[in-house]
């Protein structure tokens, strides 16, 4: 009797479902005539399925930070408390990746899912918001065009996690359709108005901007061939000057050999407003050959060649080779 | 003398790879469903689309539970190549990336079928893929796949 007691929390906790996985990598890089070594980020995944409709995500890194004192910060990159209410319908609450392109969607920090070792320079250039913290209306694989869309209302740029910093909130949309296997084909849009002196992405935004981003996306992960094309468009209305339009693109294609050897290519283009007052004005070219070795679906390796041309500060090389892995 | 021998041996060397069936060769799936919310018959998109984890509810608003075998099993393995079109690593690779896009609650997989039959039946909306699976008692339910209760 009393071990049937002792028992039934064990049961209840095994009844609720809770998988832990994680992520790392470990990177090996030549550049300016120096071999390197680091270790990338470790992201912790767990998922819980709370009952029938409630289910819960999170994921947390740890990642190197030389200001902290142990020299590494805890970052939680993502908590989602997901309700299906009906059919594949959802609403979702918490902080979530926003639903603004397919790379931030598909991959974030898993590296192992990485077509390339790194992400495009579009993130590099805190071109579109990563994360938004509010809530989102999600339906998902709807009708023969697998349709799904995504609502999402949440705190904008300049604020925190824990609260808003002014009565405007961001808005993304997303809509996508998967009308073959391995075809992913998408728009979204997103639009905040940021207030006079807020910090955004460490900088000082001095004047009340009005952001607008639209991004387009074409995806294919087929049998042979693999091809992701994204391009996104930034309209910043800063109060006081005109309004500015810049660009942000890639273009990722791959050819799968065999079932684990893919060689690939990625190019990123970055290229501002002369006005961009929002970003870092620096138009920049970038192309990537590499090619990436799946010894299964947990341990990739790649090795890869980039050259880089900035307006400014201009060109530089890279040789990076990675291990990622999921565990 | 020593050439009947040899002969003797590479007959039952035949006999003996005869009787090693090559993973998939003959094998028959059946797909099983718990007699709860999951329908009697669907054609082999529906299928693929339920196993992929892109249908979270039955029309009767019951969730889907998927059940497979471990793709390091036999009849694991044959699912991948029959039905997924996908080989084991494909498969996995694809729901750990769902799972981690949080958009699909991962399969619950099984080393043997009298787990993964025991699980279907007890677990109202859950379906799955097993192999040579009696009907028994309304407890499981034989799922209709174009026509035919085999793949």
């Amino acid at each position: 009797m009393i071990i049937l007691v002792f028992m039934q929390p064990v049961a209840k906790l095994a009844a609720q479902d809770t998988q832990i996985l994680g992520f790392v990598a470990a990177e090996m890089f030549y550049q300016d005539e120096t071999l390197n070594f680091g270790i990338g980020e470790q992201d912790l995944f767990i998922t819980s399925r709370l009952n029938d409709n409630f289910s819960f995500l999170g994921e947390t890194v740890f990642k190197f930070s030389p200001n902290s004192p142990t020299d590494f910060n805890v970052s939680v990159e993502r908590i989602i408390v997901s309700y299906n209410y009906k059919g594949n319908h959802n609403i979702l609450f918490g902080k979530h990746h926003t639903p603004i392109n397919y790379w931030n969607d598909a991959y974030h920090h898993g590296r192992v899912f990485f077509p390339t070792i790194g992400r495009p320079l579009l993130f590099m250039a805190d071109f579109i918001p990563i994360h938004t913290t509010g809530i989102a209306f999600q339906g998902l694989n709807l009708g023969d065009l697998r349709f799904g869309y995504n609502l999402m209302i949440g705190n904008g740029l300049g604020s925190t996690d824990v609260e808003e910093n002014n009565k405007a909130k961001s808005v993304t949309a997303l809509l996508n359709i998967k009308p073959w296997d391995g075809w992913h084909l998408g728009a979204a849009a997103y639009r905040d108005v940021i207030s006079a002196g807020s910090v955004v992405h460490g900088r000082l935004i001095p004047n009340k901007t009005t952001q607008s981003l639209f991004t387009g996306t074409a995806a294919y992960f087929g049998q042979k061939f693999e091809l992701l094309a994204e391009s996104t468009l930034a309209l910043n209305d800063v109060t006081g000057s005109s309004r500015t339009n810049s660009y942000a693109s890639y273009v990722y294609a791959g050819l799968r050999l065999n079932e684990k050897v893919v060689p690939y290519i990625r190019l990123d283009n970055l290229q501002y407003d002369s006005g961009e007052q929002f970003f870092d004005n620096e138009d920049t070219t970038s192309i990537i050959a590499g090619f990436r070795y799946e010894v299964n679906y947990l341990i990739v390796l790649k090795m890869e060649y980039q050259y880089t041309d900035r307006d400014i500060s201009g060109s530089s090389s890279l040789l990076n080779t990675q291990v990622a892995i999921g565990f | 003398m020593r050439m009947n021998c040899k002969i003797i041996i590479a007959l039952i060397a035949l006999f003996v790879a005869g009787c090693i069936p090559a993973v998939g060769q003959g094998m028959q799936l059946n797909i099983v469903g718990n007699p709860q919310s999951v329908p009697a018959k669907m054609d082999i998109d529906q299928l693929k689309t339920i196993l992929k984890g892109e249908k979270l509810r039955w029309d009767d608003g019951v969730s889907v539970k998927i059940a497979l075998m471990k793709t390091n099993t036999s009849i694991g393995s044959y699912t991948c190549e029959r039905i997924f079109n996908m080989s084991t690593n494909e498969l996995n690779k694809y729901f750990l990336a769902q799972v981690f896009q949080g958009k699909v609650k991962a399969p619950n997989f099984f080393t043997s079928k009298s787990e993964l039959e025991e699980y279907v039946a007890r677990t109202p909306g859950a379906i799955g893929v097993s192999q040579n699976t009696a009907e028994n008692d309304g407890e499981i339910k034989l799922i209709v796949i174009d026509g035919r209760k085999q793949l």
